[in-house]
């Protein structure tokens, strides 16, 4: 009988066909494999253009200014590990706080202001390693979402 | 009979060395294609987050690696020609969009001067291409 499953005589084909979907997944992988070294991870940042307008108006909010320097963050040489030395203290609108409570401290500061407005000033001392710098601005981006940061000059 | 006998061979073609030979050139290919990307090999910065920055192919790429040399996409330039570079490299792109892949080990100074000259050549911001740590980071 043809639906007898015990029968030694059946002369169907059994077995599920796995070349169709082997066909697929190979090309599945072969596409993720080909475009994800090609995706890049990194940070939005800007510099103000040199400035021919005039100054902000005297009731809109404070601009807020992050100064990282040497004597207070000494992000010299490359960080070792993951973050920022536990010692690394930054100034944020004028308070001195640690390093660690940017996230925070961010978020109080701008939280409450509408998304085009969350503009963050990051003062970073010249000596200071790129990669450290990168990780503070991680941190502080980390705190409010749609953050622009924004690289001031410091002297 | 000769014929009846025939009939009963495997009549289709056998493709799996064709296959095999295939995914063997597709993997040389895939193994190559690091290596011809743009510009030097650049240490790139650890950090936890770093958002989506987009395909490398659709960018510009400022390389500036440990020796502080900096690259626009794969041809070296001298500091003070970047903005010529970029202009050039960027062409009749409409919305042209610049990132800086800097090594890990420079001062902030290079980076900065890199997108102070960015910005001097009429880009408005640029993207800091970093790595994300953890496992799958490497």
């Amino acid at each position: 009988m043809q639906f007898d499953s015990g029968g030694s005589d059946s002369g169907l084909q059994s077995e599920i066909n796995i070349t169709p979907l082997v066909d697929v997944v190979l090309v599945l992988l072969i596409i993720f494999m080909v475009v994800v070294p090609l995706l890049m991870k990194g940070y939005d940042v800007g510099i103000p253009p040199a400035s021919t307008e005039a100054a902000p108006a005297q009731n809109e909010a404070p601009q807020v200014v992050l100064s990282v320097g040497p004597t207070g963050c000494p992000i010299l040489a490359p960080p070792s590990g993951e973050g920022l030395p536990a010692d690394c203290r930054v100034t944020l609108a004028d308070q001195e706080i640690a390093a660690a409570e940017l996230p925070t401290r961010v978020a109080q500061v701008l939280g409450d202001r509408p998304a085009e407005k969350r503009v963050l000033f990051l003062g970073a001392d010249d000596r200071l390693n790129y990669e450290g710098v990168l990780r503070i601005v991680d941190l502080a981006m980390s705190g409010v979402s749609d953050l622009k940061i924004e690289f001031i000059e410091t002297n | 009979m000769r014929l009846g006998e025939a009939s009963k061979m495997q009549s289709s073609i056998n493709i799996t060395p064709l296959v095999d030979v295939v995914l063997v050139l597709l993997i040389i290919f895939m193994v190559m294609a690091p290596q011809m990307r743009n510009g030097p090999e650049v240490d790139l910065p650890d950090t936890s987050k770093p958002s989506e920055q987009g395909d490398e192919r659709s960018r510009t790429l400022v390389s500036i690696d440990e020796a502080g040399k900096i690259w626009v996409n794969d041809r070296q330039v001298a500091a003070e020609e970047l903005g010529e570079g970029l202009r050039a490299a960027v062409g009749a792109d409409p919305d042209p969009k610049v990132v800086i892949r800097a090594d890990s080990k420079l001062n902030f100074r290079e980076v900065r001067q890199a997108m102070l000259a960015i910005e001097q050549a009429g880009f408005r911001g640029v993207g800091l291409i970093a790595k994300p740590t953890g496992p799958q980071g490497e």
